[in-house]
């Protein structure tokens, strides 16, 4: 009995559901049938190119866009005949948007004196708020004199002093430069995690994605097309689609022979094993360009293949040196471009020209049966 | 090679310089000239003027004639600004922010009076009162006025408010305010440079507006411009330089306004 309620408590609960939600504009589908579970208390981030629905999605959530159908629940209870200032719900946009002719202090209170609440409460309020944000010096200032991040904090301030449940974040930091930007971002991590609050996030920027959030819903043509925590996403790809969107990756592309073996240029190569596969069937194979090594002929004569290994042989194109990285471009014989990166320390000794040896573990390439081909050059980060 | 004072030979900057000063001085002299016959003793507008007086000024404030019209350009300006802004302002909203056909068309239609000539204007609503019987009236002078204040009050303020920063708005709104209340508390005070300035405008074309007026005036009551207007026909006494010279006064007073609005504002929000 015990153990049952105890269960029941650790289940994350859920705050907000879409359900099929539809946003049409004449013939287009900005938003095209989504459904999703938001968990009270986590940090989703809704990450895509501009134009995959990701923005339309939370300014449906805010109330400023009318879905054309579906439902969007909060506890339970619809929120789609609910005007957005009667949601509860607190909004950072791209631009701040801090009301120019209030001062800090000002801009902050003002959502507790619409709500008409006691001067003494407000002032309570928006003491703590300053506090939270660091910003105690500048209440009297108006938001003109201060600076990118500091205008953001205020922003995140005025959202989060009415308590609302949930946050939404549209490309909060998109205006900033990296490295405020990421002192931010540790910012909001750390009171994303004091304040136990649900937050919805909005970016493009796939490296600010996995940096905050606990789960990431990756937008594509109105769709969601992977939901997972960044982790599974990077290292499991749900398919083609996220593993090119989300860093780097090489594609190959084979033929089945069975469930766990497929070939690739005439060359048999062991794979994953995936229940399904038709003798003959076009696969595709994807491998992070970390998860593989290039070794010079003599190292690969020196180092026999392990079992669960592959190994292709190809030339060297280019070698990049990169800092904290190195990246190796390579040719197979059949003509097929990879990447291959080390970490410097590792050490990849190659020349231009050179005959290389590209293994990688079966157990890291991941296998699709179904693809487009738009799929397969989703620059990173790029839109 | 960009046409910097400093990158100019000496030459072309002093030139540029005199030609510059030469145009100034054609729209200026005639302003100048007026003011300064206001001042002059000689009872023919004779420049220069022999002497100094004031006596044309005792004149214009002892006459009831001269201070009805005064008073009369006065109320008709305030109210027609009122008027502006009040229509304006919907009206500038509907133009930028609705989404509906024919919403160019109609822009083109409330800009209209800016290219009509306006005498044509002016008949037209001359016959218009004179079959409804208001002509004279204090309502016929500042319908008419608002008609030709308002392209430029709802150009003024569509300019701000395009300059407005919607989802400051948005966030107003989400922030727990109705659509209603994020306008007066936050686009109000956002687009107000634009309001300010369309507002000077109304009163601007209100205050110096003639043709309208002359069609529109009655014996008893008559603008400052139409009285100098029918007063010339009469006499040439300086007592119209002293009108010209407070009606350019007020006129300069409110630019002088407005330029300072317009540089506090721009001090408030640098982007």
């Amino acid at each position: 009995m015990s153990a049952v309620i105890k269960d029941v408590a650790q289940q994350p609960q859920t705050l907000v559901c879409l359900r099929n939600l539809n946003k049409h504009y004449g013939d287009f589908a900005a938003v095209d049938n989504i459904s999703l579970d938001i968990q009270d208390g986590e940090f989703l981030t809704f990450l895509g190119s501009s134009g995959s629905g990701k923005s339309t999605t939370l300014s449906m959530l805010a109330g400023f866009e009318t879905p054309s159908s579906g439902e969007i629940l909060v506890s339970g209870k619809s929120l789609v005949n609910v005007p957005p200032h009667k949601r509860d719900i607190g909004m950072v946009f791209q631009r701040y948007s801090l009301f120019p002719h209030l001062s800090v202090r000002d801009n902050i209170a003002f959502p507790l004196a619409i709500r008409k609440l006691a001067a003494a409460e407000r002032n309570k309020r928006v003491d703590a708020m300053l506090k939270l944000v660091q910003l105690d010096q500048f209440a009297h200032r108006r938001p003109s004199q201060l600076s990118g991040g500091q205008q953001q904090r205020v922003a995140i301030a005025r959202a989060l002093v009415y308590e609302p449940r949930i946050l939404l974040m549209d490309e909060p930091l998109g205006a900033l430069d990296k490295k405020l930007r990421e002192d931010l971002q540790d910012e909001l991590r750390q009171l994303h995690r004091r304040l136990g609050i649900t937050i919805v996030y909005v970016t493009h920027d796939q490296e600010e994605a996995m940096r905050l959030s606990q789960r990431i819903a990756i937008f594509s043509h109105g769709k969601i097309v992977g939901l997972g925590s960044g982790y599974d996403l990077y290292q499991n790809p749900p398919n083609a689609f996220v593993a090119s969107f989300l860093g780097n990756s090489n594609f190959l592309r084979l033929k089945a022979q069975g469930n766990a073996v497929a070939t690739f240029e005439g060359q048999l190569l062991s794979i994953r094993l995936t229940a399904g596969l038709q003798t003959g069937q076009d696969t595709l194979l994807m491998i992070r360009p970390e998860k593989a090594q290039a070794l010079s002929v003599e190292q690969a004569a020196a180092q026999p293949l392990q079992t669960g290994w592959n190994e292709v042989s190809a030339k060297v194109g280019e070698v990049l040196f990169l800092g904290e990285s190195q990246t190796c471009a390579v040719l197979t014989q059949g003509g097929t471009a990879m990447t291959v990166k080390a970490l410097s320390a590792a050490g990849m000794p190659l020349k231009t020209g050179e005959q290389v040896r590209v293994r990688w573990a079966t157990a890291d390439a991941c296998v699709y049966t179904q693809w487009a081909e738009s799929d397969l050059n989703k620059a990173a980060g790029a839109h | 090679m960009l046409l910097t004072p400093n990158a100019m030979s000496p030459r072309l900057r002093w030139g540029l310089y005199s030609v510059t000063g030469l145009i100034a001085l054609f729209l200026l002299l005639p302003i100048v000239f007026i003011v300064l016959l206001s001042f002059g003793s000689s009872q023919w507008l004779v420049f220069p003027p022999p002497g100094w007086t004031l006596k044309w000024y005792q004149q214009f404030f002892n006459n009831p004639e001269w201070m009805a019209a005064a008073f009369a350009s006065l109320k008709v300006a305030v109210l027609t600004t009122i008027f502006a802004v009040a229509l304006g302002l919907p009206t500038a909203f509907a133009l930028v922010r609705g989404r509906f056909p024919g919403r160019d068309m109609l822009y083109g239609i409330f800009t209209l009076p800016m290219i009509v000539p306006l005498v044509i204007i002016a008949v037209a609503v001359y016959a218009l009162f004179l079959k409804l019987g208001y002509t004279g009236t204090l309502f016929s002078f500042v319908v008419s006025h608002v008609i030709v204040a308002l392209p430029f009050t709802i150009i003024s303020i569509i300019n701000s408010l395009k300059l407005f920063d919607q989802s400051i708005e948005d966030a107003a709104v989400i922030c727990g305010a109705s659509r209603i209340q994020a306008v007066f508390k936050v686009t109000f005070p956002g687009i107000r440079p634009g309001m300010v300035a369309g507002a000077l405008f109304a009163f601007l074309v209100s205050w110096d507006e003639v043709v309208l007026s002359v069609m529109m005036a009655s014996p008893n009551l008559q603008t400052l411009p139409v009285k100098m207007w029918t007063t010339l026909r009469q006499d040439l006494t300086p007592v119209i330089a002293v009108a010209s010279t407070l009606l350019i006064a007020l006129s300069v007073l409110v630019m002088f306004i407005a330029a300072t609005l317009r540089r506090r504002n721009e001090a408030r929000m640098p982007s």
